[in-house]
């Protein structure tokens, strides 16, 4: 070996400065104008997925409110606006990839921080059960389309052929999610598109079959389906609601890509709200027309039929469309499919920031040097929810649909926290302009009041048996019991964790703060 | 000589150190400065999940630790300097950060699963090596184990009269001096010719074909550059690999392929068998260098 007596090299400790080169960063990294306009219509699209919201959300949604389903969508989205203001102005001042957790934990202190994040967890586990539940029945109907032997649809009914494909559809979201693996932006583009396409083609086919009489329970439309005041009382209103806040859940990203749009000042903005408003000219067109095609009957194809409650589009694609029914699988599919990955994402990232911060074991902070990643979270969320929707599968009449309001349920309680942390964290800020009092504090304030307001309700009413599916254990409702275990075992969990780590919740990591 | 580095694909994992081990190694023999780059996955162009400039910020802090912890391997004698760069995918930022650095190799571990300890391409190595314009090194899992000190014993070049030689050569011959380490020429030919040719004709074939490979080569020579030479035999590339010797600090140049556009390398079918029987390091050259 050869020596070079000018060899400079004293840096050996761990201490040696990286390189950041923020001229990469500004060249290839986030902030250089990644995503366009279009690009962001795109995403926030993606993550809400109309085609599988809808499809899992009307038929609970008609069953509390009957026609009145426009006005609830309509109703619905107020409180979700006012606390996504809140939730842009944290994640303006504290980005951080905990987002409730670590929000609720810098405003509320560790105990209530470590709920909020059990339940967006939560939440998110919920509807990963959910979403490959319904991914499960839309395959076996596509196959069944194709084929042209309508029996095989019916398999999906089988519990053990259920569960055992869902939780190969879990184990393919799990690999893609760990992988990092993207679809292209253009493929992107041509999968919301055909999303979009096929329900305005499945909204104007069943108009087109009212207009010709060949509607299974033709129902006029009338101006009062977009009155709220009309639904019959403020149990059904609230339970309609937080159904609502599910189908609106994800529009949020779009305000939140502040950073890494192009024209950082004006697209964000005009991004929400254009894609906003086409989701909701498609959530009003779709529930219009297929109330005016169904009824709200209890009939074979009416939308108050339990037994085709919990997933319409599978039972409605058929006699609306005929042989083009099998768009409308394909359409869920592949909108269950594109948002199953950025599902995935907001569940993992979280436990990421729960391990990071010492919340929860360190295993959890874990990044996949290859992928970059949180690969044990990941994987654990995978496990988690696999495990859930195979214990439902088996102990309710109707794991779909109770899933769906245990969900609201859960939105709303984490939610809720989030709006209030916004409001509490901004306290001394609120009057420092007009701006401020409007997003920090009036709009959250309103808004978490709101769904505290429906969480309350709806865990309440929802200890009546005959709630939801009717599913019920010793004669309490399934979704009660549902949300209390899920919360309860939350708070078990983190009393463990409090004795096991107690620096996190002695305040010695995430201390509290305020904006100043 | 010394001013172009040796750039280190680094990941925080097996193959990331097995990359930096040879390369240090490499880099002390050589008294070349080290460029250590850890490549992040860009968000441009991302449509199917949100950004996070949260995660995002997570992910630059853990992967700085990540490179940190990293230098600590790093003997002193070693001139290094640590980086992030964001790309689309690793080998893309990978090329992109040795044209910054002006690097002339870049190196990067293979990924597990190979028999016996050998190499198998992964996917990042096997992108790099379709759309390299740099030589590339390939370190074969296990090469952490090796001490620091045992430096490079000796270059093997994988020579053929096909095009392609002539910058491997040069590439050799460089390489060999900057080491001041042996060269060895070894000579693939038998391994070229068709299946089912009568194998002691192949045998003297080739050792008639090694003469004027290796008259070839000494007359290429520069001055002070001894070489000796070596004939592959065996019935298939991995016989002949595993027939000859090899030393623990070794370095093996291959050019690339024939079918790679011209600066550009591609892995050949023979070097690919190679590689897979390879307890050493291997470099892939492009047919004509960079200049």
């Amino acid at each position: 070996m050869s020596q070079q007596p000018s060899n400079p090299a004293p840096l050996t400790e761990a201490t040696r400065a990286v390189d950041s080169s923020d001229h990469g960063i500004t060249k290839k990294g986030l902030s250089a104008g990644s995503v366009g306009l279009i690009g962001a219509i795109v995403i926030g699209i993606s993550c809400i997925a109309p085609a599988y919201t809808l499809t899992a959300a009307l038929g609970p949604t008609v069953s509390e409110v009957g026609t009145q389903v426009p006005a609830i969508i309509l109703l619905g989205f107020i409180p979700m606006l006012l606390v996504a203001f809140g939730y842009r102005e944290l994640n303006r001042r504290m980005p951080d990839s905990g987002t409730s957790f670590t929000w609720a934990t810098r405003a509320f202190g560790p105990w209530i921080g470590w709920m909020a994040g059990w339940g967006l967890v939560a939440a998110t586990i919920l509807v990963l059960s959910n979403l490959a539940g319904i991914a499960v029945d839309f395959l076996f109907l596509l196959i069944s389309q194709v084929v042209g032997n309508p029996e095989i649809a019916g398999i999906a009914a089988n519990p053990f052929v259920n569960v055992v494909v869902c939780l190969l559809f879990m184990l393919g979201a799990t690999m893609i999610s760990y992988r990092d693996m993207r679809t292209t932006q253009k493929l992107q583009y041509w999968l919301v598109g055909f999303q979009v396409a096929v329900l305005v083609l499945f909204s104007v086919a069943a108009l087109v079959e009212v207009a010709n009489g060949n509607a299974f329970d033709a129902t006029p439309i009338e101006l009062s389906w977009f009155n709220p005041f009309a639904v019959s009382d403020f149990s059904a209103l609230a339970a309609g609601l937080s159904l609502s806040i599910f189908i609106f859940w994800g529009w949020d990203v779009t305000l939140t890509m502040n950073e890494e749009t192009k024209g950082a000042e004006k697209t964000p903005g005009r991004a929400a709200t254009l894609s906003v408003l086409i989701i909701v000219s498609l959530y009003l067109l779709i529930s219009v027309s297929l109330i005016s095609f169904a009824g709200v009957g209890t009939g074979e194809y009416g939308l108050g039929n339990p037994d085709i409650q919990d997933n319409v589009f599978f039972a409605l694609a058929g006699p609306v469309l005929g042989p083009l029914a099998v768009l409308v699988s394909l359409a869920v599919l592949t909108s269950s499919a594109s948002s199953l990955q950025s599902t995935f994402v907001s569940p993992a990232r979280t436990l990421l920031a729960m391990g990071h911060y010492g919340a929860l074991p360190p295993k959890f902070a874990q990044v996949s040097p290859r992928f970059f990643t949180p690969g044990y979270a990941t994987i654990v969320s995978a496990v988690v929810a696999s495990v859930f929707y195979a214990v439902m599968r088996f102990v309710s009449e109707n794991v779909l649909w109770d899933t769906i309001t245990a969900l609201g349920m859960m939105i709303c309680f984490y939610y809720g926290i989030t709006a209030f942390a916004a409001v509490w964290f901004f306290r001394r800020t609120w009057f420092r302009s007009v701006r401020e009092f409007f997003f920090t504090l009036l709009f959250p304030l309103v808004g978490g009041v709101i769904l505290s307001v429906l969480f309350v309700t709806t865990l309440v009413d929802s200890m009546d048996p005959d709630y939801g599916s009717g599913s019920n254990i010793g004669g309490v409702g399934l979704v009660f019991i549902l949300g209390m275990v899920v919360l309860l075992t939350g708070v078990v969990i983190m009393i463990q964790q409090a004795i096991k780590r107690p620096a996190f919740f002695r305040g010695e990591v995430l201390s509290r703060a305020s904006a100043d | 000589m010394s001013a172009a580095g040796i750039l280190v694909g680094y990941t925080a994992n097996g193959a990331g150190a097995d990359a930096l081990a040879v390369a240090s190694r490499l880099a002390a023999a050589a008294d070349a400065p080290l460029e250590v780059v850890m490549v992040l996955p860009s968000e441009a162009g991302n449509s199917s999940v949100p950004a996070d400039a949260g995660y995002e910020r997570h992910l630059r802090a853990q992967s700085r630790e990540w490179l940190a912890e990293a230098s600590t391997h790093l003997g002193a004698d070693v001139a290094s300097k640590l980086h992030l760069r964001y790309a689309e995918s690793f080998a893309e930022g990978l090329i992109d950060a040795a044209h910054e650095f002006d690097a002339r190799l870049i190196v990067i571990g293979t990924a597990r699963g190979g028999l016996l300890g050998r190499s198998r391409i992964g996917s990042v190595a096997n992108e790099l090596l379709h759309s390299s314009d740099v030589p590339v090194l390939l370190a074969p899992s296990g090469s952490r184990e090796l001490p620091a000190a045992q430096g490079i014993t000796r270059i093997t070049a994988a020579v053929g009269t096909r095009p392609g030689a002539d910058a491997l050569l040069e590439s050799a011959i460089r390489l060999a001096r900057a080491t001041s380490a042996p060269l060895r020429l070894l000579s693939l030919v038998p391994i070229d010719l068709p299946a089912g040719l009568d194998a002691d004709l192949a045998a003297l074939t080739s050792s008639v074909h090694a003469e004027e490979v290796l008259d070839e080569a000494r007359q290429a020579l520069p001055e002070g550059i001894e070489a000796t030479v070596e004939t592959a035999t065996g019935e298939t590339i991995e016989d002949a690999v595993r027939a000859l010797d090899w030393h623990q600090g070794e370095l093996v140049l291959v050019g690339s392929s024939r079918l790679a556009a011209p600066r550009h390398l591609f892995l050949g079918s023979t070097a690919a068998k190679m590689l897979r029987e390879l307890p050493a390091p291997m470099i892939v050259v492009p047919r004509t260098t960079r200049s």
